[in-house]
């Protein structure tokens, strides 16, 4: 018997994508400091993300090559930002 | 060993890696090239709204309820985009180039509702060279809104393609979706970077 489940549908994520949108106005709003705030919203924003690359452009289903020319240049972007983050941030 | 065999086996050892038609490879190489240039972008605009200490005010002149109606529009565009490639991967080909030229259509919704925002903006004075803040934003949606205009003229040139060849053009529908669905997870990242952080 086949018990694998059956496949997300593309109309079940796009409704996810737009409740998510929503989560990121509610956040707005809602009474949470600004830094949580910012917090929450960027980690919609990264689920949002997430779900695209997974279920729309089938990131899952590449191989390994394919991975890690897609997460080098996200750590190389990231890690730019933080390098140059304290001398930004801390200058007197 | 000869020149010939050894570029024989370089391009074995290179399917071996991905086993993907290279032209898909290819298409995320660029994705990947387009990730340093959109997170280099965004990177600076991080960096230069802490240095600036937020930028309150300017960001108080944008208009959040366009933005959240263009990401509507992108979201749907992406879902479009999805299901044409899902109707080309059955033969299914009036629906894959129906909701191809759907991809299109909300492209240009897209487009369209950023240059009534752009035009708006303009009216109330705030040009590129109002400050750092209207300096990035006009950048960084500008640039999106070159990516989007490119990945719209590809869904339409593909899309009258596809009506006379078919066999020769349907595997590229994936390419062109790729293209599209990082377009759209770029402004995923843009619209609360801009409009609600």
């Amino acid at each position: 018997m086949d018990t694998a489940k059956p496949p997300v549908g593309y109309v079940t994520i796009w409704v996810w994508l737009v409740l998510l949108v929503g989560v990121g106005l509610a956040i707005l709003v809602a009474p949470f400091s600004k830094v949580l705030s910012v917090v929450l919203i960027f980690a919609v924003a990264t689920l949002k993300a997430a779900l695209v690359l997974r279920h729309y452009m089938h990131v899952r289903a590449q191989p390994l090559m394919i991975y890690a020319m897609i997460c080098v240049p996200v750590v190389l972007a990231i890690a730019l930002t933080l390098v140059l983050l304290p001398d930004i941030a801390f200058r007197p | 060993m000869s020149a010939i065999s050894m570029a024989e086996g370089r391009r074995f050892v290179g399917r071996e890696l991905t086993r993907e038609p290279l032209g898909k490879v290819g298409v995320w190489w660029f994705l990947a090239s387009e990730i340093m240039v959109f997170g280099g972008l965004m990177g600076a605009y991080i960096l230069s709204r802490i240095a600036a200490g937020g930028w309150a005010a300017e960001r108080a002149h944008v208009n959040t309820t366009i933005a959240v109606i263009n990401t509507l529009v992108l979201l749907t565009s992406s879902l479009s985009v999805v299901e044409a490639h899902g109707a080309a991967e059955a033969d299914r080909r009036q629906r894959a180039r129906r909701m191809l030229l759907c991809t299109v259509l909300l492209g240009c919704t897209f487009l369209g509702i950023k240059s009534f925002e752009y035009s708006r903006e303009l009216a109330h004075g705030l040009t590129p060279s109002s400050g750092l803040f209207w300096s990035f934003y006009y950048t960084m949606t500008g640039l999106h809104g070159l990516h989007v205009l490119v990945g719209v003229i590809i869904n339409f040139t593909l899309y009258i393609g596809l009506g006379r060849y078919w066999e020769a053009l349907h595997h590229r529908l994936e390419y062109a979706g790729l293209y599209w669905h990082f377009v759209d997870v770029v402004w995923i990242f843009l619209f609360p970077l801009l409009y609600l952080a």
